[in-house]
């Protein structure tokens, strides 16, 4: 029974401005909407894909107009086969061992034992720096294998790096 | 119904007339929706290759033209467990808004030569540079011909597309198991 007189005689907190004068507000209602609208415009649109970055490569040889310096009779051949539906395998052209590299690291780790650099410390190899490595993918291996083979002699310090033709 | 605010008696009423701002940001709106249709153009989407010990450096902006080499489409979440065991086919080559299949790389050829012999250097040189942007899982026999297209309209020297480090797919799952 008090309650409900309670809310009969219940008064608004906010006090009503006794002289009748207008308040002065801001009214922000269509800043807010407009604001709410751009929020959701850039949320929807706004991409969360990863960063890209890019690789110089040379184009396979063969057919074209492209002009090419002409590659010393043994240059240094990767091969990467396919393996199964997304596999690879990798090799050296005429270069035999006991342990063929099985991933990209010991793919690098190879290249470098090849090069022939004194001013990195490494003279045990053969090839220099400057000298021609080609990739020779198997038609049926993953573009993704292909790049990374790449990017093993990129980061071996091989500068004259070119694709072959499909095997 | 009140009566509108011209017409109210008494002292008037002080407030920020917020119209101008509201026409300015609906233009705004309007402008970059236009725009980013544009961006969203050049690219497709796909999954780029992902390196272990990258030594790839940040695209900049330069004169340049990208070829996508498109995979057959397919549905991001279906594909984040294997992303490498998607279909290794081709669907299409897009050059900005141009889209190709493999039986027009002939036309695809000839337009490239234009665009890169009008881009030559004092010495005839062609200064166009080409950004190879293929998907992950493509066979290299999806790529290679399109990579051939590419020197026989004159350019020697690409830039392929791949992840920059601590990117990509993968790295992303590892973080967020």
């Amino acid at each position: 029974m008090d309650d409900a007189n309670k809310t009969a005689n219940h008064r608004p907190r906010r006090k009503r401005s006794g002289n009748g004068q207008p308040r002065m507000a801001l009214n922000l209602t269509a800043m807010i909407d407009v604001t709410f609208l751009l929020v959701i415009y850039f949320v929807v649109t706004a991409s969360f894909s990863p960063g890209e970055g890019i690789l110089t490569a040379k184009l396979p040889q063969g057919t074209g107009t492209a002009v090419l310096p002409k590659l010393p009779t043994k240059p240094l051949s990767i091969i990467v086969s396919d393996m199964g539906p997304t596999g690879y395998r990798l090799s050296i052209e005429d270069f035999v061992t006991e342990n063929p590299p099985r991933d990209f690291r010991e793919l690098y780790e190879l290249l470098v034992r090849l090069q022939y650099d004194k001013a990195q410390g490494r003279t045990f190899g053969t090839h220099k720096p400057d000298d021609p490595v080609i990739i020779k993918p198997s038609g049926q291996v993953r573009w993704q294998h292909v790049v990374n083979a790449f990017n093993a002699a990129v980061r071996a310090r091989y500068e004259n790096i070119a694709f072959a033709q499909a095997q | 119904m009140p009566p509108s605010k011209v017409y109210q008696r008494g002292p008037a009423q002080l407030g920020f007339n917020v119209t101008p701002l509201i026409d300015v940001t609906f233009l705004l709106i309007i402008f970059f929706m236009v725009i980013s249709n544009f961006i969203t153009q050049e690219s497709v989407n796909m999954i780029v290759p992902e390196l272990d010990e990258p030594t790839v450096r940040r695209f900049e902006r330069m004169d340049r033209v990208v070829v996508n080499i498109a995979p057959l489409e397919y549905d991001t979440i279906e594909r984040d467990d294997d992303h490498l065991s998607w279909s290794g086919q081709l669907q299409y080559v897009k050059i900005g808004a141009k889209y190709y299949g493999m039986d027009d790389m002939n036309q695809m050829i000839s337009e490239l030569t234009e665009v890169s012999t009008s881009t030559t250097d004092a010495r005839g040189k062609p200064q166009l540079e080409v950004v190879l942007r293929a998907d992950s899982a493509l066979y290299y026999s999806s790529v290679q011909p399109v990579m051939q297209a590419i020197t026989a309209a004159g350019i020697g020297k690409v830039h392929l597309v791949s992840y920059l480090p601590q990117q990509g797919p993968t790295r992303s799952n590892r973080r967020n198991p």
